[in-house]
């Protein structure tokens, strides 16, 4: 070698990117003219002139290539491409096993990963299809109260209508009344329980994008008593027939004429009403401290929320200071030097279903976190299936390695060999799909039942879906076969056709490490469902503080009406019927219960407010349930002095701070008028019971005396349930004609924790997936293993190794990585655990044993797993794998 | 008569390869144009208008031997085909008839 030399990198670049054609001529020159001016000017400078000459040759004739002259088949020309495709279809028609089990692991973490990417997408989707959705917002009240947060999903009746006639940027209000939810809707002879009736503004079907099948948008909820019906309602009540002029009577309100029928409200809106009658109807209280209804308002384009926030105060000093005075006797300075606060705000609508969760929301609302913990999951299964492909394809790599050695004495590039390899993960990722496609549209069914959605196969497949499956499998291909790719095609032709070439020892640790990450997730996964299993148990079983076995609850009994005695007393006669209550609120349900202003002390309006739970009960009522009672007595019929009578529970009295609570008396603040005030004695504290879900600690509780008729709960005895139930049908008959519904009381209880369970069920069945795509690429590991070392356990054999060291030998590589992704894996579980365990007020502890027996649990299957193709190896006769050659 | 345009660096690259004959390749071409026309020119700059030159058909080329001085690499010789000549000759036709257009003394006197 000439030891004056142009700078190497200069020549690799003119290398590089000058046509082959030109090449030798321009080196040439270039070359030349070094030399002379090295001869003239010294080598540093020469040196640099044939940099900057190189670079000069950056021109298009310089790039351009000549076409035909000396054919290259470059990476991507079409031969090439269907060349790899050939080939990749004969690997794997040659290797079925591990190609099953590539396409088998893609094919479950695509089919999961659509399932949940549907799930995603719903919950995202919703309110988003409103025409006006990016200026919608839900107006809500937000306020401070004696140190109650108060957050709730509706705000004052007459503030909607202020703020559209006094502040421009307010386009439109649509008001939507629910808070009386449910009716006896009743058609002629027939009627029907409804649960989702709605009264609206007249310009709802303006606002929300829900279109109106008969009737126009505009003139349907004009008049008083007018409603429209959804779709399903419309049929369920006049079939066939026009349902627009007839007339439909709505519990007590009335009788009303059906203006419209609109389209049922899809399933991404928050709310879901099947009747909506005109707001006209109803007798609205206006005032703002005391009404409430859900308040929808519509900006104008391009006016900011912040805007309208910034007024806030100034509405609120100007029309609740009057009615602060009036209700709580303090002016609103006052109100708010104490710490208190009142306002109003503002969440734009397509927020309300994942961000919202505020008292009184018209549906239970999603949770952003579902949305984080299913997309993290599908994605881990995912990345299971990918790993799962690398491992098998450097696994197998020896079987390869000549095939590569011998493209490249061919002439191969390394490109042209990643392209290749990149064919076949993208063929396997390819057929995944279609499989993944398939198992989709059988397993949807089921998912449906699972989750609570109703998901069609049709929403994978339409609008952008399919460009987004296709671009995201092509990325899958890539990602799980491109480490693979440049792996196999980085082999030195040389060793590997001499045959020095190491069974993938190189790219052993790699594999054991990936090995690691997928028991990571598996048992991070076991560790994630048994908590939340542990969980549900605990809240399912924990004891409540009242007896819900036995127990049958009557609905609707409001609508008995003053037939109500008469109902008891019949029930009463049955011997199976060992108690008959009626209150405002039954654990586990729709209540009937109201917030109420507390003092201490007479009339001071100074003195402390509290905002607590209150409800009506009849003596019956502890005893019904079965709840006990801690001090004091039960409310007793005998004494008319008990109408002024309250019962506490155990919360209360400690909220109160009462050391003899018994004979203790305290005052409602009722409306705030001084007439509205009431003082009250309390006879009796009940032990705490959970009146509400495990979610919540257990509140202070103020029970009244007096008839509430809004359920009835009926204490029984017996073993012939349907009997029972018929009979109570014939007296509810003999009474109304309302429908007869009933539930029971601990099956109501377990419902309240239906998201939940759901939450478990998918979470054992995500688990169940991810193992089982763990397990698959083990399978196959384990199965390359043993190939590998077939001569071995033949020579092994014949020096009289037993068939069980053989089995512990092969097994035992394999542990290692589990071990080591359960102490890895324990952590992060448990804190991640740890955090949605925050959201119970009750809650398990997270016990040790979990760890264990999830670490257990997956070296158990791990073993299995490998231990099936450990003993087949082991089993061979060694004179056979001896032979072979 | 149809004209073919050469900008005023392939003319002189174009004559450049008429003055060497049989030598006529890229750095012999720009060390005679820096001799002549005293100007540096870069070799990129002489092969960009070779190649267009030869594309134009105004000349022809062939690969010589190889030489050790040039690290055993060939120098593509260039040579002027007919087209070449032809319009070299235009040119310069043109070129004298203006020339002699020009009334005696108009020019200014120099030196």
């Amino acid at each position: 070698m000439l030891p004056n030399q142009p700078p190497r990198w200069a020549d690799r670049l003119l290398d590089w990117f000058c046509a082959p054609h030109l090449l030798e001529e321009v080196q040439g020159d270039l070359y030349e003219r070094f030399l002379r001016n090295e001869r003239l000017f010294g080598l540093p400078i020469a040196r640099r002139q044939y940099a900057w000459e190189v670079i000069t040759f950056l021109r298009p004739f310089a790039l351009k290539r000549q076409p035909g002259e000396q054919s290259t088949t470059y990476t991507l020309s079409p031969a090439m491409i269907r060349n790899y495709l050939t080939v990749a279809w004969r690997n794997l028609l040659r290797n079925k096993t591990f190609a099953a089990i590539n396409i088998t692991g893609l094919a479950v973490g695509l089919a999961t990963c659509l399932m949940i990417m549907l799930y995603v997408m719903h919950e995202l989707s919703y309110d988003r299809y409103h025409a006006k959705a990016d200026r919608m917002y839900r107006m809500t009240i937000i306020g401070q109260v004696e140190g109650k947060a108060l957050n709730i999903a509706y705000c004052s009746v007459p503030a909607g209508p202020t703020l559209a006639n006094d502040y421009p940027g307010v386009e439109a209000v649509t008001r939507v009344d629910n808070r009386q939810g449910t009716f006896i809707v009743t058609r002629g002879t027939e009627s029907f329980k409804e649960e989702h009736v709605a009264h609206a503004d007249s310009n709802f079907f303006d606002t929300f994008s829900i279109p109106l099948l008969k009737g126009r948008a505009g003139d349907v909820l004009t008049q008083p008593n007018t409603v429209v019906l959804n779709e399903s309602t419309a049929r369920k009540y006049f079939g066939n027939e026009d349902p627009v002029g007839q007339t439909v009577t709505l519990g007590t309100l009335g009788l009303y004429r059906v203006t419209g029928v609109f389209k049922d409200i899809p399933s991404n809106t928050h709310f879901h009403y099947n009747i909506i009658g005109s707001l006209r109807s109803l007798k609205l209280r206006d005032t703002w401290l005391s009404s409430g209804i859900m308040t929808y308002i519509v900006l104008r384009p391009n006016f900011a929320i912040s805007q309208l926030e910034a007024r806030i105060p100034e509405m609120v000093r100007k029309h609740i200071s009057s009615e602060m005075k009036q209700l709580l006797g303090v002016s609103l300075s006052d109100f708010q030097q104490k710490g208190n606060s009142f306002r109003f705000g503002f969440q734009p609508i397509t927020d309300i279903h994942l961000h919202s969760h505020l008292e009184e929301e018209a549906e239970p609302n999603g949770d952003l976190k579902y949305v984080y913990i299913f997309s993290v999951i599908a994605v881990f299964i995912l990345l299971l299936a990918c790993i799962n492909f690398m491992n098998l394809s450097t696994a197998g790599s020896a079987k390869r390695a000549r095939e590569v050695g011998v493209r490249k004495v061919l002439g191969s590039h390394q490109g042209q060999l990643i392209g290749q390899f990149l064919s076949e993960s993208m063929l396997v990722t390819f057929m995944a799909l279609v499989i993944a496609l398939g198992l989709v549209f059988m397993a949807l069914p089921v998912f449906n039942q699972l989750a609570g959605t109703d998901f069609t196969f049709s929403a994978l497949l339409s609008g952008r879906m399919i460009p987004a499956i296709l671009l995201s499998s092509l990325l899958i291909g890539l990602l799980a076969g491109s480490y693979p790719a440049f792996f196999l095609s980085s082999f030195k032709p040389v060793s590997v056709l001499k045959g020095r070439f190491q069974t993938g020892a190189r790219s052993g640790w790699l594999r054991h490490s990936l090995v690691t990450v997928q028991f990571m997730v598996s048992i991070g996964m076991i560790i994630g469902t048994l908590i939340v299993y542990r969980q549900l148990h605990f809240i399912q079983h924990k004891k409540v503080g009242f007896d819900k076995e036995q127990v049958l609850m009557v609905h609707d009994t409001y609508t008995l009406g003053d037939k109500t005695g008469a109902f008891k007393s019949e029930l009463r006669r049955l011997a199976q019927v060992v108690d008959v209550t009626s209150g405002g609120y039954m654990p586990a349900g729709p209540s009937n219960h109201s917030v109420d202003g507390i003092r201490l002390e007479d009339g001071n309006p100074q003195a402390t407010l509290y905002r607590e739970k209150s409800f009506y009960i009849d003596d019956r009522y502890i005893h019904t349930l079965g709840i006990a009672l801690a001090q004091g007595r039960n409310f007793l019929p005998a004494h008319p002095a008990d109408q002024s009578a309250v019962l506490l529970n155990e919360a209360a009295v400690k909220r109160f701070g009462f050391k003899q609570p018994v004979g203790q008396q305290i005052w409602a603040v009722g409306d705030g008028s001084p007439n509205s005030q009431r003082r009250y004695t309390v006879v009796g504290v009940l032990k705490d019971f959970h009146f509400e879900s495990m979610h919540e600690a257990i509140a202070p509780l103020i029970m009244f005396y007096g008839e509430d008729n809004y359920q009835m709960a009926i204490r029984i005895r017996t073993d012939k349930l349907p009997e029972l139930l018929k009979t109570l049908e014939t007296i509810w008959k003999a009474q109304t004609n309302n429908p007869f519904a009933y539930s029971f009381l601990n099956e109501r209880f377990n419902a309240m924790y239906q998201s939940e369970e759901r939450v478990g069920k998918l979470f054992g069945i995500f688990a169940g997936l991810t193992i089982f795509v763990a397990c698959l690429g083990l399978f196959g590991l384990a199965a390359f293993t043993a190939q590998r070392r077939t001569k071995e356990i033949g020579v092994r054999k014949v020096l009289g190794a037993s068939v069980a060291s053989v089995v512990v030998l092969l097994s035992r590589d394999f542990l290692k990585p589990v071990l080591i992704a359960l102490v890895i894996a324990t952590p992060v579980a448990w804190y991640g655990m740890h955090q949605w365990l925050q959201d119970f007020a009750y809650r398990i502890n997270v016990e040790w044993w979990v760890f264990a027996l999830a670490g257990a649990l997956a070296i158990a299957i791990a073993l299995l797993t490998v231990s099936f193709q450990s003993i087949k190896a082991a089993l061979v006769n060694p004179v056979k794998s001896l032979k072979t050659e | 008569m149809k004209r073919s345009y050469l900008g005023e660096f392939e003319e002189l690259v174009l004559l450049t390869v008429a003055t060497l004959g049989q030598g006529a390749y890229g750095v012999a071409i720009a060390d005679e144009l820096d001799q002549q026309a005293g100007r540096p020119v870069s070799i990129s700059a002489v092969h960009a208008a070779l190649h267009r030159l030869e594309e134009k058909g105004m000349l022809t080329s062939h690969m010589g031997d190889a030489t050790a001085e040039r690290g055993g690499r060939r120098k593509r010789l260039f040579s002027v085909t007919a087209l070449g000549s032809r319009t070299l000759h235009d040119i310069r036709d043109m070129r004298n008839r203006l020339w002699d257009a020009i009334a005696p003394n108009t020019l200014p006197a120099i030196g």
